[in-house]
């Protein structure tokens, strides 16, 4: 027992304790969800045509929180760019065994689906733009890692990543837009006339499944290439 | 009881995560304590958005009561922002580890080499 | 069986992993256990009905978060 695992001790019990008994005291609920929550369960199919609440929440009645939340990753994208700079890629890594090069090569194009499907339902079902595009990024790991970063980053470079991240953000803007255009606020959906459509349907919703697009494809760009910064930096202290 | 129990594990597991980031030197180890911690504030969230009895908040025609979308929305947001700021963290793990030769914390407060 | 005895003992394995992955020695250990505990606390949400924020924590913390931290480690490592 050194001094600092004492004092780690006597940091972390009072913690839990105290946590524990604020939380068991104050914070237990059992009434149905009142206020802003109760209010968008009430009127998300009306508002905007989205069965999944939390994805007309992030994209309709609190989409400019989101744009603020990927402005963060943008920001944090950056920061990373700046602290690893001046580091110069590496290009010695050749990647796993031709065995799994190739059936990767083959499966890839099946694991495709899994992130589009998550990104295009996320009005209908659980997922949506972010979900779906961590994916995409698990899938940009995933090419790098198995075909070692020589050959990958000839045909997803980093500079296409900064183009797609770049591409969505302006394609949110621009979406964004539409309303300010027709006399309403930014980012509105249906009263800036986007169809809601039948509930249910793959076509309903409006402006959300096109958001979910532009914040999938950002998320997925904004995170790939964080690894891709990791990846070439230079580690000869 | 799903509620106050999962109260108390968010508890506990936050407590957890801040022993580690008191009593670790090493830098990445720093890394996955916050990380643990930041799983117990979402799942802080996730329990208070939780009613007995309510179903998911996706809009059917038999659901007769649903948890709050609010606070969902809310710690899907932290989640992602967390990984990034995670990240950075890492990414200034590995400054360190090339300006000063290791990922020792006690040697970036002194400052010497 | 009412779906409360299995949720305690996700709980239990929450605060098992969280243990581990700070007090083990080793960083892959931590790393792997790291992600065990993201998927126990995904159970968890799964059964406190929060499936997008389940799905999130899943891909985040078993998938992503694991690659970065592994290459991480790899560049904070003297090459032998």
């Amino acid at each position: 027992m050194r001094p600092r695992h004492l004092a780690g001790i006597a940091l972390a019990v009072p913690t839990a304790f105290g946590l524990a008994a604020l939380l068991l005291t104050e914070a237990v609920v059992t009434s149905a969800p009142e206020g802003p929550a109760g209010y968008y369960l009430r009127n998300s199919i009306a508002d905007s045509g989205a069965i999944n609440v939390v994805t007309t929440v992030l994209l309709d009645y609190r989409a400019f929180d989101t744009l603020g939340e990927a402005s963060v990753i943008l920001a944090s994208v950056a920061a990373i760019s700046a602290l690893l700079a001046g580091s110069k890629p590496e290009r010695t890594e050749q990647g796993l065994s031709p065995l799994v090069q190739t059936s990767i090569g083959y499966l890839a194009a099946v694991f495709w689906i899994f992130p589009v499907y998550i990104v295009f339902h996320g009005h209908l079902s659980p997922g949506g733009g972010f979900q779906g595009g961590v994916s995409l990024a698990v899938l940009v790991i995933l090419v790098y890692v198995v075909f070692g970063s020589t050959r990958a980053s000839q045909h997803l470079t980093p500079s296409l990543l900064h183009g797609a991240e770049s591409a969505s953000a302006l394609g949110f803007l621009l979406l964004g837009t539409v309303g300010i255009a027709q006399g309403f606020a930014f980012l509105a959906n249906a009263a800036a006339g986007f169809p809601t459509g039948e509930p249910g349907r793959l076509v309903s919703g409006g402006v959300i499944p096109l958001l979910n697009l532009a914040i999938g494809i950002k998320v997925a760009a904004g995170l790939g290439s964080i690894y891709l910064d990791i990846l070439s930096a230079d580690d000869t202290p | 009881m799903m509620q106050q129990a999962t109260y108390v594990t968010a508890a506990v597991v936050f407590a957890i995560g801040l022993y580690g980031v008191v009593t670790h030197r090493n830098m990445i180890k720093i890394c996955i304590s916050l990380s643990v911690m930041e799983s117990a504030v979402v799942m802080l969230f996730v329990a208070m958005a939780y009613r007995p009895g309510a179903t998911a908040p996706i809009i059917e025609d038999d659901a007769v009561a649903y948890v709050d979308p609010l606070l969902h929305a809310l710690s899907l947001t932290a989640i992602v922002i967390g990984a990034g700021v995670i990240s950075v963290a890492l990414a200034l793990t590995v400054v360190v580890y090339r300006h000063y030769g290791t990922t020792d914390i006690r040697v970036v407060f002194r400052g010497q080499r | 069986m009412t779906p409360e005895i299995p949720f305690y003992m996700v709980l239990g394995l929450v605060i098992a992993c969280a243990l581990g992955a700070v007090l083990l020695r080793g960083y892959i250990t931590s790393i792997i256990v790291l992600s065990i505990f993201s998927i126990t606390v995904t159970v968890a949400f799964a059964f406190l009905q929060a499936v997008d924020v389940a799905m999130a924590e899943a891909v985040i913390g078993a998938g992503l978060m694991t690659a970065i931290f592994v290459t991480a480690i790899s560049k904070t490592r003297r090459r032998s």
